[in-house]
């Protein structure tokens, strides 16, 4: 007797974090303990985030399955689902299905070196990746983030940023669109602050998420510095419905982003039909 | 006629006067035709004419407001009703549209033909009556068995300036027509409200919200569909029967005024809910509150957008 | 392969619909698929319904589960399954065909246990196509049989003052036993045979060669962009999840959608990948005889024709197909 796959399981918010003027950390458990403890996921999968009486969303989970406890969502409020999410107070209840989608490729990761470059709220997805290859330090080799947003006040997780920095064989290197008074830091977009760093693609896999035109840019510049398409994976975050691969929303060609991906390589991207959003 | 329209067009491609041209091509099934757009000269042959074009082509007039070039189509003197109010309600430019008049004597019901005669292949335009060719055989059929019923009160607009015509363009008259027009829906008229609404709601209860009644329309011209506004979320695409009431409910209200009763909503409803019967009720409203009618003449003003110091005896 | 004369289906038909809901065409305005309280609703003279019996799967608006606000938590009530196993009379074999393949769909990975409950709960009785056809219909050009019984569990011929009946399963076997006494031995005679055209080999391929082709900008011009062709097409499933009712009470619904209507992609973060009406029409045509193929080796279209029959401004999907051969192979 197959479970039902459209039926959330509740869950309490525990925490909000916010983050920029329309983003905020959201950290839920799941209301069934026992459930809570076997929710296996892999960095990069996404769950269905249900506020009963006004709809369901996709949301990338942002958390790590090394870390146990809660299930953290960076969500911005754009559209009907993610406004009323952003109005709950903490101890509120919401729905959760998943975990969906494929993951990140952790299997091909050991032993490599990890470059990240994310734009906005795309830093999410990829923070999950990061935590669990931090708590995971000794099968991954060097790791570099390169991150921006429009101004700084939409840089996201920015205590973890700082963090990041201090570790070990890790480097953080920070951008804005657009800087203000305090901002000392560089100013210019992702992509071309990506080819001024120029890091090298010597037994590394880079990793990339944020609003569609940059991607392209960042994987086409990645292209270019020499890293092998099967090796620039980006995770899409579009059009998601039913997030189970039945409402046949989500399609690039035979495809579905609920299904097999959102996590897909270059190459991959290159054999889809031109529908992208970007 | 087929051959002057298909000169027409030709020179009028041939002069660069339009970019392309919207007329009727020949379907894929006897006894129908499919709307078609001509770019090129060499595509003109593709243009026919029969009492089997019910498409209303200036509903194909709606993406002009995406471009500036000039653009070609063929009416009916019913569809010309519609460019009337596409250019009362700032939909076209007159003037960038050249428009062809064709002298239509009477659209055929394809399911009266198919009925009458089955298997028939074609029907053809013989002045006072109408040939049916089935088989081998043709049989010459009074007009009325076969008239789809809104030509039954034929109606152009008045003094409608065409930049071509292939003929006269007057009305196609019947001796019943002013008692016909309104006859549909009197009876519905007589019954008790109770009724009425029983009706309706078993009539709706079918309806699969495909859209096709609003799609079709030619006054369904709004860039974004009040049922496709995100927020506030006015229906969903749930199919209740309440949901069912409130589309059809605010279309027949976004129609007043405008229905020029093209007939090709309930044409083309794969239901068959009698949306005409709806329809009529609205101008019938219409021309009794307000004395008008749309699309007969570009100077009449909308009622709903106008205020005449007397609008304050109505009830509304 | 037995046979049972005409009168006695209807028996035969009163007393299953005594253990079981019958569904079956009816002229409700249209031929529709409906449950039927009694026989006599029945039409048997009819091409096909409007409406394909996808619709007793995959209803049109469906109910997934209520939600209410109760203390300080929320409950959850799933919507709850059949009530009674079901028949369904009367479907033809394209249509029974579509659902082999909405099966494909609804159950592979995480299994879509409202479809499958529905599916598991009723019995199909196909009646084979009369012949001619209508005009729309073009089953045989894409290798669909419309007098094979794949898909159903017992299939009909009309023989004119009989019906010749063919078994194929246990539960249609099961379903005889109601009046066993009525199904004769048949006297020999043939199932009447159709003559089988050509499938549409290499469709795959020729399509795929046609995406920057300019056919379905020139198609897109004509099609008004309604729903008309995908709720009426016994292969799309493409569904809505909506939440009716407030936060203090309601119900999850899932309704059917379209790859046609402009805002099936549109975003919250505004971007549309499908922004006009050339990229939707290609996505229709591509999902039939592209992706599908690809994903479950078989197509997308059963050559129903409810597409060209029921389009407004008469698209007919031949015509495309027709294209797509004539133009790729330029």
């Amino acid at each position: 007797m197959s479970s039902n796959i459209y039926l959330p399981h509740l869950a309490t918010i525990t925490e909000i974090e916010p983050q920029t003027p329309d983003t905020m950390i959201f950290r839920v458990v799941l209301e069934d303990s026992t459930l809570a403890q076997s929710f296996i996921y892999r960095p990069g999968q996404f769950a269905e985030l249900s506020i009963f009486g006004v709809g369901e969303c996709p949301i990338s989970i942002a958390s790590t399955p090394t870390r146990k406890g809660s299930l953290e969502f960076c969500v911005r409020a754009v559209g009907q689902v993610t406004n009323a999410l952003h109005e709950l107070d903490v101890g509120s209840k919401i729905g959760i299905r998943g975990p969906y989608g494929n993951s990140f490729p952790l299997f091909d990761l050991e032993g490599r070196n990890l470059l990240f470059i994310g734009g906005g709220i795309g830093l999410a997805p990829l923070r999950s990746l990061i935590n669990y290859v931090l708590d995971n330090r000794d099968h991954y080799g060097e790791v570099e983030l390169i991150y921006g947003a429009r101004t700084p006040q939409e840089l996201v997780f920015k205590e973890e940023l700082r963090l990041w920095g201090e570790q070990e064989g890790a480097t953080v290197y920070l951008t804005v669109d657009r800087g203000d008074e305090r901002w000392k830091g560089p100013v210019g977009f992702v992509p071309s602050f990506l080819r001024e760093i120029a890091p090298s693609p010597e037994n590394k896999v880079a990793f990339t998420c944020g609003p569609p035109i940059m991607i392209k840019l960042v994987m086409e510049a990645l292209e270019e510095m020499g890293f092998p398409p099967d090796r620039i994976v980006t995770t899409l975050e579009m059009k998601m419905k039913c997030g189970v691969g039945k409402c046949g929303r989500c399609n690039i060609g035979s495809r579905y982003v609920c299904r097999d991906g959102p996590v897909f390589t270059f190459e991959e991207l290159k054999m889809l039909p031109g529908e992208l959003e970007f | 006629m087929e051959q002057e329209l298909r000169e027409i067009v030709r020179k009028l491609l041939q002069e660069g006067a339009i970019e392309h041209f919207i007329g009727y091509a020949e379907g894929v099934e006897p006894l129908h035709t499919t709307p078609c757009f001509i770019e090129r000269e060499e595509e003109v042959g593709a243009l026919v004419w029969s009492p089997f074009c019910p498409y209303n082509l200036a509903r194909y007039l709606h993406q002009m407001k995406n471009g500036a070039g000039k653009v070609g189509l063929v009416v009916k003197g019913c569809d010309a009703r519609a460019i009337v109010e596409l250019v009362k309600g700032n939909q076209i430019q007159r003037e960038r549209v050249v428009v062809v008049g064709v002298p239509c004597q009477g659209q055929v019901d394809l399911a009266k033909v198919e009925e009458a005669f089955q298997g028939a292949e074609a029907v053809e335009d013989a002045g006072d009556t109408f040939l049916v060719t089935v088989g081998e055989e043709g049989h010459s059929v009074e007009k009325e068995r076969l008239l789809r019923e809104k030509c039954f009160f034929c109606k152009h607009p008045i003094s409608f300036e065409y930049d071509f015509v292939l003929g006269e363009m007057s009305p196609f008259l019947l001796d019943r027509r002013s008692e016909l027009e309104f006859a549909m829906i009197e009876e519905m008229e007589s019954l008790p409200v109770e009724e009425r609404r029983a009706f309706w709601r078993a009539q709706f209860e079918r309806c699969s919200r495909c859209y096709a009644c609003r799609d079709i329309c030619y006054a369904c011209y709004c860039q974004e569909c009040i049922f496709e506004s995100r927020a506030p979320r006015w229906l969903e695409k749930t199919t209740t029967s309440l949901d069912n009431q409130t589309y059809h409910l605010i279309r027949a209200w976004h129609m007043v005024g405008r229905c020029i009763d093209c007939g090709e909503c309930e044409r083309v409803c794969p239901m068959e809910i009698p949306l005409r019967q709806l329809y009529k009720k609205v101008e019938r409203e219409v021309e009794q509150l307000f004395d008008y009618e749309a699309g007969m003449r570009v100077e009449d003003l909308p009622p709903l957008v106008t205020f005449q110091v007397d609008d304050l005896g109505l009830v509304i | 392969m037995k046979a049972i004369k005409k009168p006695h289906l209807v028996e035969w038909l009163n007393r299953v619909a005594q253990a079981y809901d019958l569904l079956g065409p009816v002229l409700d305005g249209v031929v529709q698929f409906k449950r039927v309280k009694s026989t006599n609703q029945l039409v048997f003279d009819y091409p096909n319904s409007v409406v394909p019996p996808k619709n007793l799967f995959l209803p049109q608006t469906e109910c997934l589960f209520a939600f209410r606000r109760e203390g300080g938590s929320i409950i959850l009530e799933p919507a709850g399954g059949l009530e009674r196993e079901r028949v369904l009379f009367g479907i033809r074999p394209c249509d029974a065909k579509s659902l082999l393949l909405l099966d494909k769909l609804f159950n592979r990975d995480l299994v879509d246990t409202y479809y499958q409950e529905k599916r598991r709960g009723t019995t199909l009785v196909g009646l084979a196509c009369p012949s001619p056809p209508q005009r729309t219909c073009f089953c045989t050009s894409l290798g669909i049989d419309p007098l094979s019984p794949e898909g159903v569990d017992i299939l009909l011929a009309d023989l004119s003052d009989r019906y010749l009946v063919e078994v194929t399963t246990e539960r249609g076997e099961a379903l005889l036993g109601f009046s066993r006494e009525l199904f004769l031995p048949s006297a020999g005679e043939e199932k009447p045979r159709r003559e089988k055209e050509k499938s549409l080999e290499g469709i795959e391929e020729k399509i795929d060669s046609l995406w920057e082709d300019d056919y379905w900008r020139e198609l897109s011009r004509r099609c008004l962009g309604c729903g008309v062709c995908t709720y009426l097409c016994p292969t799309c499933r493409c569904f809505d999840l909506t939440d009716v009712g407030s936060t203090l009470g309601g119900g999850r619904f899932r309704c059917w959608d379209s790859c046609i209507f402009a805002d099936f992609t549109h975003m919250a973060s505004g971007v549309n990948p499908r922004p006009t009406g050339k990229e939707r029409v290609r996505q229709r045509y591509f999902d039939k005889f592209r992706y599908i193929p690809e994903e479950y080796g078989v197509l997308g279209c059963v050559g129903c024709g409810r597409c060209s029959r029921y389009c407004p401004v008469a698209i007919d999907t031949r015509t495309v197909i027709n294209e797509i051969i004539a133009r790729s192979t330029k």
